[in-house]
Parts: structure tokens; sequence; C-alpha cells
């Protein structure tokens, strides 16, 4: 039996780059930036965050969602450069294996798990919300219990189409994602025009200074903003990762990473000033609103009927995603069992659908599973899971850049290009994500600054102190946000050190590092057999 | 080398039933038998390294087992195998027009005809964009 080379289908140590034996020129430019875009979202994405942002910062959330854009940049910057060594589906949790160590690469990938996790609420409650305000029942929407069912079998539907494989052509995405574009960018447009034409409730006129970060009273308030902010960017180095396929593997992905950021860019500016300019900050950080600021929005923008395609548009976009939530975090866990770091069956391929099944099949019912249990246990789902949200990715972000600095340490002084890259850039982005997620435990430390001011959990913590002329106390116990978004991670630990004691193999894994700066890493554990279910 | 029976071959019962046919086809026009496994992950979920590693040894391990087949059922057949990163129906139509092959055999679905709509089905996909004949063979009962 000779394979034939013709289609690519070498057995993969004679194959061409990471030895995957691809046909190449499969993505080009538009598609690499159609996926990044939508795996961002930026319908859902601003529905379900721009209140939380407005929340804590008040009038400067089009500030934040540039300042957000920053580290994101430079975190790109660290993906790009890790991912030309290692395409791994691991991403952050084999990069930070090879570079810092298995125990730190073990907590990086369970981040990345616990963070798909902590969206998953989010995104169910908005579809539900959405699919009643669909057809007209915004009672139904409002009640805490119907959205819930509906976004259930939202979560059931989409492990299931990403379990069975199905997928939307290219061209079927391309056409969601412009039309989901040049409706949030008509929202921007008959906002505004209506808001100059005057008679609008509350509305203001845009400034240059809403642009203006330093304008933002506490360090405190800027970094919960931020925190929120890097959400609706994340997601988007889906484009830098689907780099096998691309049609010049070492060059495509990052420019359509960089691209889609900065078509993100510009439509998170635009609509933040818009909603913004609608009705004032007061609308949107209102717990009634804050929850989708765009479904709150859209009647009085759009008029009667119009919102509708606005609905349409988060609800395609809440769908793709969903699609990127589950695919990783299925994926993750494959590469983290492949490796000898999770069970073995997580690493277990479908026969038949050729999809990681038993991992997309857990992740969809733990999924399930923490959606009820927080909706029992609070009544606000949505504000407590984005704002934790933002402690998982700043943790597994900010590791990706330490890793990238780590891994290529020894080129980074080579040229300049190099240092600024590889080495500068990664790093601010590191030490910017680091320094919100610490400010920002204590900021949301105080129950007063989580989302409705009341809710506090753990209430036998209490403390206070200062550090500088930053004053931390917690005398009332500690708000929601903190205790899913830290308290997932620190769960990891513990169970690491279960899987240590049972499995040591993995915790073998030496440190690495770059034999050169466009260095092809051979495989993390080479030789791995695949498991079909 | 023209005129191959290229055969889709995923480890189904339908696949497994159009390996038989295959192979009587490929003996009665004396031509090479070519076994297609083609594979290729949702670009949406990112980065897939070493998920690509375990399909394409998944595809290796099916098309091993239906090579030995082919060659219990007749050892005259001359028959190769191709594991190829495309999607199945792309992969298919990229080794018959490399062949420039006679047919492309492949299995019925072995699900209902809703789920297939919904789903997507090979052979419907293969009828509609092939250009060349194509035989589907339905599972054993």
């Amino acid at each position: 039996m000779a394979a034939s080379g013709e289609l690519g289908g070498v057995p993969s140590q004679e194959a061409a780059p990471g030895g995957k034996g691809l046909k190449p020129g499969a993505l080009g430019l538009l598609s690499s930036i159609v996926i990044g875009v939508a795996s961002t979202a930026p319908a859902y994405s601003l529905a379900a965050s721009l209140g939380f942002v407005t929340l804590a910062v008040g009038l400067f959330a089009p500030a934040v969602m540039w300042l957000a854009f920053v580290p994101m940049l430079f975190i790109a910057a660290a993906y790009f450069y890790l991912n030309r060594a290692d395409p791994d589906c691991g991403t952050t949790f084999t990069w930070v294996t090879r570079a810092v160590g298995p125990r730190t690469g073990w907590m990086s990938g369970w981040g990345i798990l616990v963070t798909d996790l902590v969206v998953m609420p989010s995104l169910a409650s908005i579809a539900g919300i959405y699919t009643f305000r669909l057809f007209g029942a915004d009672g139904l929407a409002a009640n805490r219990w119907w959205p819930m069912v509906v976004g259930i079998i939202w979560i059931a539907v989409m492990t299931l189409i990403c379990y069975i494989g199905i997928e939307l052509s290219a061209r079927t995405q391309v056409l969601l994602l412009a039309a989901e574009a040049v409706i949030l960018v008509a929202f921007a447009v008959a906002a505004l025009v209506k808001v100059y034409g005057g008679g609008i409730g509350h509305s203001l006129h845009p400034g240059w200074i809403w642009l203006d970060p330093f304008k933002i009273q506490s360090w405190g308030a800027l970094s919960a903003g931020m925190l929120v902010a890097v959400f609706i960017y994340w997601g988007w180095d889906t484009a830098v990762t689907v780099n096998e396929e691309s049609k010049d593997a070492k060059r495509t992905p990052g420019i359509a990473a960089l691209l889609s950021t900065v078509i993100l860019l510009a439509i998170y500016l635009v609509v933040s000033v818009a909603a913004q300019a609608f009705h004032g900050p007061g609308f949107l950080s209102n717990p009634n609103n804050s929850g989708d600021v765009l479904g709150a929005l859209g009647h009085d923008v759009f008029g009667s009927g119009w919102d509708r395609l606005l609905i349409i548009a988060v609800l395609t976009s809440a769908s793709a995603s969903t699609q990127t939530t589950i695919l990783p975090a299925a994926r993750s866990s494959l590469s983290m069992a492949v490796h000898r770091a999770f069970p073995k069956r997580y690493g277990s391929i479908h026969p038949r659908h050729l999809t990681p099944g038993f991992s997309t099949l857990v992740f969809g019912a733990v999924s399930i599973a923490w959606y009820v249990a927080l909706n029992i246990i609070s009544t606000d789902v949505l504000a407590n899971s984005i704002l934790a949200l933002g402690f998982g990715i700043a943790f597994y972000y900010a590791m990706t850049g330490f890793a990238c600095v780590v891994y290529y340490r020894r080129f980074l002084f080579k040229s300049v290009k190099n240092f600024v890259f590889v080495g500068l850039a990664p790093l601010i982005g590191a030490v910017m994500l680091t320094a919100m997620f610490v400010v920002a435990v204590f900021y949301y430390s105080n129950p007063a600054n989580s989302s409705n001011g009341k809710t506090a959990w753990l209430q036998f913590i209490r403390f206070r102190f200062h550090v500088w002329h930053f004053e931390f106390y917690v005398v009332k116990g500690v708000a929601p946000p903190v205790v899913i978004g830290l308290g997932l991670l620190v769960v990891g630990v513990p169970l690491m050190l279960l899987w240590r004691l049972r499995h040591a193999e993995f915790f073998r894994h030496r440190r690495e590092t770059a034999s050169s700066i466009d260095h092809t890493a051979p495989p993390l554990t080479p030789g791995v057999l695949p498991v079909v279910d | 080398m023209a005129g191959d029976i290229v055969l889709g071959y995923d480890g189904s019962d339908g696949s497994k039933a159009a390996l038989t046919v295959a192979v009587s086809v490929a003996k009665a026009f004396a031509a090479p038998l070519v076994i297609v496994f083609g594979y290729e992950p949702n670009p949406m979920g990112g980065e897939t390294a070493d998920y690509m590693r375990q399909l394409e040894a998944i595809g290796t391990r099916y098309l091993a087992g239906a090579v030995e087949e082919v060659k219990k059922l007749d050892s005259s057949v001359k028959v190769e195998s191709i594991v190829a990163p495309l999607r199945p129906v792309e992969s298919l139509l990229e080794a018959a027009k490399e062949r420039a092959a006679r047919v492309i055999v492949v299995g019925g679905n072995s699900e209902r005809p809703i789920v297939g709509a919904i789903l997507g089905s090979v052979p419907h996909k293969l009828l509609h964009r092939s250009t060349v004949p194509v035989l589907v063979v339905p599972a054993a009962e």
C-alpha cells in the first residue's frame, strides 16, 4: 500500500511544515479574517459586555475599548510566534509546558478550560433572551427561568452540532459575518442620526473626552473595565491559529489576526460611542439593561420591526461564539489527554464523525450543569459570568505572553525586530494583563463594585489594608465574580496535584527553548496512538 | 495510470459493502483500486496539529484494514491507499481527477434520509459534483 504524495496524503514524518501533510492554500486571507472576526462574535460580545464596561468606567467605555486592544495586540504577537513553532490544539497548554514547565502548562490548560466553561452560561442566556425577543415575548425574556430552558436547549444543540461535526460553508460564514457587521454599523449610524436630530431622552453628543482613559476615576475601575473589555477581543486569536490550512502558513495568519483586530476595534469604538450617545451611560449600566444593551436599545434606535435585525445579528453571533467555545474547549482537553495530562478518554475520537466526541459531550454536559447551578445560586448569571470571565482570559493570555519570551529567550537580542515583537510586546502584554488581574481581584473583592452592588459570597472573609494609595478592603465578603473567576482557576491546583500523583509521566517533560526563531518544534509527546470511541 | 476505481472508505458498514463491490468492479475492468480516506476538522475551533495527527493515524489504521480486506477478497487486484487532509467529498473528487478514475464507489448512507439531509451526505454531494460515474452501494441488511 503505497501512499500517494499528490494529495498530500504522506505519512506524517515526511510531510511539509509541522509534519501534517496538509493541502496548502485551503484558507486565504479573507477566510482567515472571517474566522477571526466571527470567532470573536462582535454583536454578542457587545450585547453582553458593553453594559458592564460602562458600569465600571461610566462615560469612558469607548476609551477602555481601545485601551483593552493594546494588551490583546501584544499577546497576538506571542500567539503568532509560538504558533509557528508548535500549532498544537492545546495552544497555551502545550506552549507553556514547553517553555515554562509541565505544572504551569497544566494550569494554563486548566485556565483555558474553565474560561470556556465560564462563558457558556452567558452565551446561553443571551441566546435564550434573544430567542424570546425575536418572537416579541419580552415578558418571558425577562423571566429568570424560561431563558434558561431555551439556553439549555441551545447548549445541547450546539454541542451536538460540534459532536457530529456539521459546519457551515466558508461562504455562508462570510455572508453571516457581513450581515452582522452591516447591522452593527447601521445601528450606530441610526443611533447617531437620531441623537443629532434631537428629542431622544438622556442623549449625549459624543466628545473626544470619551476616548481618554486618563479621566477614569480610579485604577480599580480602569482595570475592572479593561478586564471585561478584553473579553470582547477574546477568540480573535483563532485567526492566528488556523495556521496550517492558510495559504502562506507562516504569514497569512498573523496578517489576518492583525486585520481582524483592527476591524473589531473599529466596530467596537463606533458602536460603543453610538450606544452611549443614545440614552447616556446610565441606561447602559442599569441592571435591567446591562445584560444585553443592544436588545435594550434596539427598539428605540431601529423602531419596531427593524429591531429584529439586531436580534438576529446577536443570535447568529452567539451561535458562532458557542461553536468557537465548544470546539477549542474540546480540542484543549483532547490535546491535554493526548499529551497524558488528562484522562485518556478525553483524547478519544469518534470513529465516524472524526470529532473529539467524548470531550465535546462532556464539555456540553458540564456547561449545562454549571449554567443551572449558577442560575439557582445567583439571580445575576450574566453579570457574574461576564465579570468573572476576564480573570481566566487574563490568566492564560498572560501565560502565553510570558511563555513566548521564555521560549525564544536566546534569540531576543539577535535583532531589533526580535526584541520588539518576540520579546518586548508579549512581555508588556503579559505584564499588563497580570496587573489588571491583580488590581481587579481587589476591586471586585468589594461587593459594592459587583453588578448589583449587593451580593456577597464567602462572607467570612474580612480584611482591609493599604498599598501605596490603593485601599483594599473586604468587609462583607467577596463579590461573586472573584469567587467564580479566581475560584475555578484555584480548583485546578489540587486537581493537578492529584493527576501528578497518579500519572507522573506528563510531569516529566523537560523545559525546551527554541533552537531558532522560526524553528518547528517536534511533537510534545511523540508516538501517541489515537483512541477511537 | 488511468481508469482507476476510487473507493471512499471510512470504516462504516456502508463503506465495507462498497469495498466488496469495488473489488469486483476493479477485477472486471482489470483496473487498480485506490482507497481514499478524507478528513478535515472545522477551522473555526483554532489550531489542530495534534488532533490532525490523531485523525491521520486513524485513517491510516482504517485503510490498512481495508487493504488487508481487499487482499483477502482478491489478491490479484492492485490496491493503493490515500489518507488525505481534505473533506471526504473533496478528497474523492480530487483522487478521481488525479487518477482519471473510471468510477467512484461509496457506501450508501446508513442514516435515514432526514438525518442525511441535515448532516449532509457524501454520496448525495458526490452525485451532484462528480464528473465521473458514482456507484452507491447500500449497507448490507
